[in-house]
């Protein structure tokens, strides 16, 4: 059968920066520079962007998809085509929630009287280089692109991700390290009898990538967490294989590969830090099931359960983080009851 | 363009601070505990097993746990508002409605001693329940055997086999056990096409309640079934049994064709009677949504071939389902659409804005339903009437 090439045409593609962007951005825009394709990215979240978002999704949508929604309309008459991809649950242990599988159909059928173009791939499995590369590669087909072209941009693209994970899991290791290290010297001070060396305070901060790193969803819960002195360790940067390996010792049958990297990074770190922080967005599907898992299973370490929602205000986030820090601040002097 | 409900405000933040590690950071049953259970599996002490209330496929779920499995079934009484109570106060608020009413029937069974619940696994959030409410279970002290089909997925029926085989009874005459599942998938397919017939027709009796008499005695005599040739008596008995009750149909009825998640849209105990609902109301009922054409013959690339110039993938667990079915309603002529949904279910919310231009294009009314655990009865019915009054005054217009 020839190929059609239907997207030939789109030069500017314009990707919105929300939902798995976070995760896969960096493949997503390497991948269509390598082919000569311009690249927009829509902007930082705003207020307008969530507010359109809010107009044109129905009520009960979840906050990042409602976001989501708003980061597309704000690419109409920006570029050619929206890339939208569908990251179906086809592996059992390290699938997406449903959203991602039903984006593409959602963008394309809430936008179909604006005359919204989407160009789209399906990735079975994400964790596999072959479904993705055969995914992208039937897309560059699609848009004009030879083969031996589009393999080649994706191995640049594939390479780019990686190094980019491999960049931000390193750095959280490295924070971590220093914790260890600040907290050693400030044990050792104690036991030389100086308490002016402040013990450090190591904060776990547990969510989608698309809510830990967008600055208008979390933008306060980190702010006042760094305020108050505290370091934050991003879950979702730690290193992805290590983490996923790792979930398995907590659940067996978990489907999301997003939250079992959020899991095993917590196991991996628990003992390097004083508090979690879980951050969700209202009412996300996955986290409902797996915080409440969290909060009855992991113990030996406080843990914080926070749901953002677009009502809520930063003074309702600062005041519960606070409290929350003070707890923990509390805890390293000895607790509420000294025995 | 009708808008669905909007959300109730729920709790946004909570803390957990418990400083002692007592037991390991794991959602799977201790080992001490795993090692009993096979013990008790071996020697087949564990008899008494239990299935979650789902609509009127309880004959075979019986049928499944006495004639595949080889235990006992306990068979759930009707349900009431104290048993989804139980389950509402121990799972976490904005997990979906059918995972409270699920945890609340299994504390129910295991009151009335059941020893085996059995769960299955699903594509969506579904996937993870059996977990979950394991470990919800276990920790509000009850001790039972876990079957849940979400472990084993990975090497499909075969996984399930040793699942089954490791957990419930490891002497099942294995031959004998796939004869009978063959009768099992019968059993669901006759369920399916008498309720079907039921939908279409119950509106119309002339004796009101005659279809529910038959409806009873038919679920009975498909809950002493012993094999596939009862199963087929009993089907052929039912099936006379509705067909000889006198109707009195209009050549044009009103219908409305049920579209949704696969758990409220059939279930009468989520979805507040749905059914009965309309059927009272003299309304011919279409719902393709059942287990005959969810599993036993979902082809689902085939099936969204139809529904094309709306999906371009597969939307979710029963998203093609839904999309298709509302196509071929609307495409047929029917007088209007119900979506039928739990709160919070990400699957079928992303539907909507499908449905809304299947609504647009073939201008058929939609009544979109979220059902959580609070939703009134008297507020679903005043929705119904006024839907129904809706589509009387529309149909009475393009006489």
């Amino acid at each position: 059968m020839p190929q059609t090439t239907d997207w030939a045409d789109v030069q500017v593609v314009g990707i919105p920066r929300a939902l798995l962007f976070y995760r896969f951005g960096v493949l997503w825009t390497t991948f269509f520079e390598s082919i000569g394709r311009t690249v927009v990215v829509s902007d930082p979240t705003d207020k307008a962007i969530a507010d359109g978002g809010d107009r044109l999704s129905v009520d009960e949508c979840c906050l990042a998809s409602k976001v989501f929604i708003g980061h597309v309309e704000s690419l109409a008459g920006r570029c050619d085509a929206v890339f939208v991809p569908c990251y179906p649950t086809s592996d059992h242990r390290s699938g997406f929630c449903t959203k991602f599988q039903s984006a593409t159909d959602m963008v394309r059928n809430t936008f179909r009287d604006d005359k919204l173009r989407v160009i789209s791939c399906e990735v079975q499995n994400a964790r596999k280089v072959k479904d993705v590369r055969r995914a992208f590669c039937d897309m560059a087909a699609r848009m004009g692109v030879a083969p031996k072209d589009a393999r080649a941009a994706f191995k640049a693209a594939w390479d780019a991700q990686r190094a980019h994970d491999e960049a931000l899991a390193d750095a959280q290791e490295r924070t971590l390290r220093r914790l260890i290290d600040e907290r050693r010297a400030a044990d050792a001070a104690a036991a030389a009898g100086d308490d002016s060396v402040a013990r450090p305070l190591g904060i776990l901060v547990v969510a989608h990538p698309y809510i830990s790193h967008d600055p208008y969803l979390s933008g306060a819960v980190i702010d006042s967490l760094e305020d108050m002195g505290a370091t934050v360790v991003y879950a979702d940067a730690m290193d992805h294989e290590r983490a996923y390996k790792k979930s398995f010792e907590f659940s067996g049958t978990m489907p999301w590969l997003i939250n079992r990297e959020l899991i095993g990074s917590i196991l991996l770190a628990q003992d390097d830090i004083d508090g979690i922080v879980l951050i969700s967005a209202f009412p996300c599907g996955p986290d409902s099931m797996t915080d409440d898992a969290i909060m009855r299973c992991i113990q030996g370490t406080p843990i914080l359960n926070l749901m953002i929602d677009a009502q809520s205000g930063t003074a309702g986030v600062e005041t519960r983080v606070e409290s929350f820090v003070d707890i923990l601040r509390f805890q390293q002097k000895g607790g509420y009851v000294h025995e | 363009m009708s808008k669905p409900q909007a959300l109730i405000e729920q709790v946004r933040s909570s803390v957990a601070v418990e400083l002692e590690r007592r037991h390991a950071p794991t959602l799977l049953a201790d080992r001490k505990a795993a090692k009993a259970a096979k013990h008790k599996a071996k020697h087949h002490k564990y008899t008494k097993a239990a299935f979650f209330r789902y609509c009127y496929y309880d004959p075979a779920f019986k049928f499944f746990c006495e004639q595949v499995l080889d235990v006992d079934y306990l068979p759930l009484p009707e349900a009431t508002r104290a048993a989804s109570e139980v389950g509402v106060q121990n799972s976490s608020d904005y997990v979906c409605t059918p995972f409270k009413h699920i945890l609340g029937d299994f504390a129910e069974a295991l009151d009335l001693g059941a020893d085996i619940l059995i769960q299955f696994g699903g594509p969506c959030r579904l996937g993870y329940y059996g977990e979950l409410q394991e470990s919800i279970l276990r920790d509000m002290g009850y001790e039972f055997i876990m079957m849940n089909f979400a472990r084993g997925i990975e090497l499909g029926y075969i996984g399930w086999a040793k699942e089954v085989l490791k957990t419930v009874n490891p002497n099942i005459d294995v031959p004998h056990g796939v004869v009978k599942l063959k009768a099992v998938a019968k059993m669901i397919e006759h369920l399916d096409s008498l309720r079907d017939f039921y939908l279409a027709n119950a509106g119309f009796e002339v004796q009101r309640g005659s279809f529910d008499a038959a409806w009873v005695s038919a679920m009975d005599a498909m809950r002493t079934c012993l094999d596939e040739r009862d199963i087929n008596e009993a089907y052929r008995e039912a099936m006379a049994a509705f067909r000889a009750i006198p109707l009195d149909k209009p050549a044009d009825p009103i219908r409305i064709g049920i579209v949704g998640e696969m758990f409220t849209a059939i279930d009468e105990r989520s979805n507040l009677g749905l059914d009965h609902k309309l059927v009272a109301m003299g309304v011919e009922v279409h719902r393709m949504l059942n287990f005959t054409n969810r599993y036993l013959r979902y082809n689902e690339p085939n099936l969204r071939v139809g529904a094309k110039d709306y999906l371009t993938y597969d939307m979710g667990p029963t998203s093609t389902l839904t999309v298709a079915a509302a196509k071929k309603y609307a495409a047929g002529g029917f007088d209007g659409l119900i979506h039928a949904k739990s709160a919070g279910c990400t699957p079928e919310i992303d539907c909507i804005p499908v449905l809304q231009k299947v609504s647009e294009d073939y201008s058929v009314p939609v009544l979109y339903l979220t059902y959580d655990s609070q939703t009134s009865d008297t507020g679903l019915d005043t929705r119904l009437e006024a839907f129904y009054d809706m589509l009387s005054m529309k149909k009475e217009k393009s006489k």
